[in-house]
């Protein structure tokens, strides 16, 4: 158990190479027991490996990893015990029921077959997969599948969760219960860490965030402070037809291009700017229109986790 | 090793629900068998279902009858169809055309040339690619030559036997006529001899009777002719005395007067010799006629008395009877006649195979077949069931899921090894089961025996799984390291054919499959029947293989997870 005031993950100076190639470097936080914590950052950035190593699946190079309490490197089986994972990929017996795939993981928690039961049953009650707990997962949608996932790393209420993209895919409604669902487990007192690369997501359901890119934390903090450290106030959203050229904005002051327009979806390429103030969005529009890039669409709104991601890195959390 | 039956539940569960699976360890090594089974039937020179025989065309030119012997002992062999054709160039023909490996010509005159005791041959046109075809049919054929000269010369001895038992039953006819005969004869001698003294008797008593009467009349007939004759000599002893007394008593005188006149002479004689008539010596004396002389003449003679008792005997031969013994000796012994043994024509030189361990000399096709692919399939299954179970499990994401989880990573590999163990001796006893139902392969003396090399051959292809499944980095990459690897072994070790029919260098490559050791205990025990111990030795070397790929497969694994 955590003992009181003791973080119930505690990552300190995390090294991970493989191959010759650093993928963490010097990784640190901690989460406190209901605790939401958002690991955000880029596919690659070293989400799934610093949660690999929280779930001794991967050997850190070097560092301090501590879950419960229990250091991952010397008493894994504690760790083991101590954390419910929800990996970033579906992880089910597709030929299984969910009934069947939720009782298997409960019993290899190492509960008796009745208490198995008993948890399985609450864990599929949670993700309203009761109705379709005999059915094989083979034949589940994905958000079915994804509400299944995670109810198989929440069995057994450990009081540490992994949450590796669970989100992934899915559907609003799915979305929308496993949301709750997360947020019951914090209010249970269970610390999460939740990795995803939605920013907006992270900053609806996260209490705090760690800010990953290639490898490093590049900040920590609320949603909130981690918005206002970034210094982007406003943020515009410019659609056109055409491609902007890359110096479009180049001497307009006050302005900086958070995403010069990414590869065309739809007939259209979306391009943002971050404004430091709202008066400076009509010249925005005028050097979009004189681009003769065709704008379909001007939108100005309050900067976002993403928008402050973009800012501390240069580039966008998807990339 | 709490969680190790759940994980060994959930793994039968998922092979269960996979059908893929269940078709490649169950239906598909079924049909691989009756493909094997029956494409190789005569393969082995037998046929457990008649449906597979070389189809051998028949050219009758010799007239029927040696034809049909041929075909008749040809039809009883399973690994040969025989069907007549009428002409050799339709035999050629069919032969050349593919539609037959061999066709077999009687030409004419093959049976007059037995007959006669002269060589002869038949004509077996063969097809040289089809070699395999060709041998077997050679060897049916030379066996049905076999069996024909065996059976004509059990004919032939059959016959000079019954003939010698006619004469011998002739000449026990004939020793019982004799023996009748000299019966007969004796018989009929005592007969004679009894008829013989009958006639005698009679014979002697009639003659005695008739003695007795020619007696009787002789002795009469005598007396009267005695008494006559008497009388008659009397009378005329009387007339001789008569007329002889007269000149006997002339005589007489005549004789005195003559002595006197004599006397008177010699007196005159004396006086004339004078002086000399004292030389003169006496003159014999006149005798002087007997007294009786001159008393019979002077008597009557007396008659000639008969005596009274006359006793006349009268010898008659005895009369000349039959004797008994004096018949020549009657020969009625046959003289020896020896029967000859009889010249029995040159017998055949026959082989009889007989097997060294009881079993029979000739095997069913799948008792190879049946645990050849069984172990093939089995092979096969571990490989998907382990290697690819294992990628499942990764690819799933399962594999990291239940890692995460406290349990010791031993136990997840445990459970799939236990289980894919389970699942492989199931589907060896489903296989043989079937083998045995359906295809009736032999399960040996000892059928519970076979629970050896299949739990040995489970277990080390199991093992061989986890090796595979180590080593390979992709699913993509497990089929062709995996099947090459397996069919290798499966070839190699026996499964398909057998293993003597491989070069040396190759059967000794053999023995570091475990293939090899498996066949050799399902052979010693299903096709040679031998015991159980003859299972010891390769079930041992297969847990040995069986663990040494453990190791190396723990090992390789374990490295991979480190990584």
């Amino acid at each position: 158990m955590v003992s009181a005031g003791a973080p119930a993950i505690a990552v300190d100076r995390l090294v991970v190479d493989r191959d010759g190639r650093r993928i963490l470097d010097e990784v640190g936080f901690a989460v406190a027991p209901g605790e939401i914590m958002g690991l955000l950052g880029p596919n690659g950035a070293g989400k799934t490996t610093t949660l690999g190593v929280l779930a001794t699946l991967l050997r850190p190079s070097g560092g301090a990893v501590r879950v419960a309490g229990h250091d991952a490197a010397t008493d894994a089986k504690a760790v083991r015990a101590a954390i419910g994972r929800v990996p970033q990929d579906i992880a089910l017996y597709p030929r299984l029921t969910g009934r069947e795939n939720a009782r298997f993981f409960a019993r290899l928690r190492g509960v008796g077959a009745a208490a198995a039961r008993r948890a399985a049953e609450d864990a599929l009650a949670s993700v309203d997969l009761l109705g379709r707990a005999d059915d094989r997962v083979a034949t589940y949608s994905g958000g079915m599948q994804r509400r299944l996932n995670l109810a198989c790393g929440l069995l057994g209420s450990p009081p540490v969760l992994l949450l590796d993209e669970p989100t992934v895919g899915v559907d609003p409604q799915s979305l929308e219960r496993i949301v709750a669902t997360i947020r019951a487990q914090a209010a249970n007192g269970a610390a999460l860490l939740y990795s995803t690369h939605h920013m907006d997501e992270a900053e609806q359901l996260c209490d705090r965030v760690v800010l990953i890119d290639r490898g490093r934390v590049i900040a920590t903090g609320t949603p909130r402070e981690l918005v206002a450290s970034a210094g982007v106030g406003l943020r515009v959203d410019v659609a056109t037809q055409r491609p902007l050229r890359a110096e479009w904005l180049a001497d307009l002051a006050g302005v900086r291009v958070l995403e010069t327009g990414g590869p065309e979806r739809a007939g259209r390429r979306v391009a943002t700017v971050a404004i430091d103030s709202l008066e400076l969005a009509p010249r925005v529009l005028e050097r979009a229109s004189a681009e003769r890039a065709n704008v379909l669409e001007f939108r100005v709104q309050r900067a976002s986790l993403h928008d402050a991601f973009l800012a501390l890195t240069g580039h966008a959390s998807r990339d | 090793m709490r969680a190790l039956p759940t994980i060994i539940a959930k793994d039968l569960k998922l092979l269960l629900r996979d059908r893929v699976a269940l078709v490649f360890i169950l239906i598909a090594p079924i049909v691989v068998i009756c493909v094997a089974g029956f494409s190789l039937a005569a393969f082995y020179g037998a046929d457990a279902t008649g449906q597979t025989a070389y189809d051998l065309p028949v050219v009758d030119e010799d007239g029927g009858e040696l034809a049909q012997k041929i075909e008749q002992q040809l039809a009883a062999q399973p690994s040969v169809h025989v069907r007549r054709v009428a002409s050799r160039a339709e035999a050629e023909r069919l032969v050349r055309d593919k539609l037959a490996g061999s066709a077999l010509v009687i030409p004419a005159g093959t049976r007059d040339a037995l007959a006669s005791g002269e060589a002869a041959r038949v004509l077996l046109y063969v097809d040289p690619v089809k070699y395999l075809e060709r041998l077997n049919v050679r060897l049916e054929v030379l066996r049905a030559r076999d069996e024909l000269a065996a059976a004509e010369r059990e004919r032939v001895v059959a016959e000079l036997e019954a003939q010698r038992g006619a004469l011998r039953q002739q000449l026990e006819a004939l020793d019982a006529t004799l023996a009748r005969g000299r019966e007969q004869l004796a018989a009929a001698e005592q007969s004679a001899r009894g008829e013989r003294a009958r006639a005698a008797a009679e014979v002697q008593a009639a003659f005695e009777r008739a003695a007795a009467r020619v007696r009787s009349d002789v002795a009469r007939q005598v007396d009267e002719q005695l008494a006559a004759l008497a009388a008659r000599v009397d009378t005329d002893i009387a007339a001789r005395a008569a007329a002889v007394a007269a000149p006997a008593r002339e005589y007489l005188a005549a004789l005195t007067d003559a002595r006197a006149k004599f006397e008177a002479w010699f007196a005159e004689l004396k006086r004339l010799a004078d002086r000399r008539a004292d030389q003169i010596p006496p003159p014999p004396e006149f005798p002087e006629p007997p007294p009786e002389l001159t008393r019979a003449l002077e008597e009557k003679p007396p008659p000639i008395a008969l005596p009274p008792d006359l006793n006349i005997r009268i010898e008659l031969p005895s009369p000349k009877l039959p004797s008994a013994g004096a018949e020549p000796p009657v020969d009625l012994e046959r003289p020896s006649i020896e029967i000859p043994e009889p010249v029995i024509p040159g017998a055949t030189l026959a082989v009889e195979e007989i097997s060294v361990s009881g079993g029979a000399p000739t095997i069913n096709t799948f008792d190879q077949n049946v645990p050849g692919f069984s172990v093939t399939f089995l092979l096969l299954g571990m490989l998907l069931g382990v290697s690819l179970g294992l990628l499942d499990e990764r690819d799933w994401g399962t594999f990291d899921r239940v890692r995460a989880l406290p349990v010791p990573a031993s136990d997840i590999l445990l459970g799939k090894l236990a289980s894919r163990f389970a699942v492989g001796v199931v589907q060896m006893l489903v296989l043989f089961a079937v083998g045995y139902f359906l295809f009736g392969i032999s399960l040996g003396p000892q059928p519970w025996a076979l629970a050896l090399p299949i739990a040995g051959i489970v277990f080390a292809g199991t093992a061989f799984g986890l090796i595979v499944a180590a080593g390979a980095r992709t699913r993509d990459a497990v089929l062709p390291l995996g099947s090459i690897v397996i069919v290798t072994m499966a070839a190699i070790g026996g499964c398909w054919w057998p293993i003597d029919l491989e070069p040396r260098w190759m059967r000794t490559v053999a023995l570091a499959f475990p293939t090899t050791w498996a066949m050799d205990a399902f052979n010693d025990l299903m096709i040679r029947r031998r015991g159980v111990e003859a299972a010891y030795w390769p079930t041992a070397v297969l847990f040995v293989y069986g663990f040494a790929y453990l190791g190396v497969g723990l090992v390789l694994f374990r490295r991979r997870m480190s990584r």
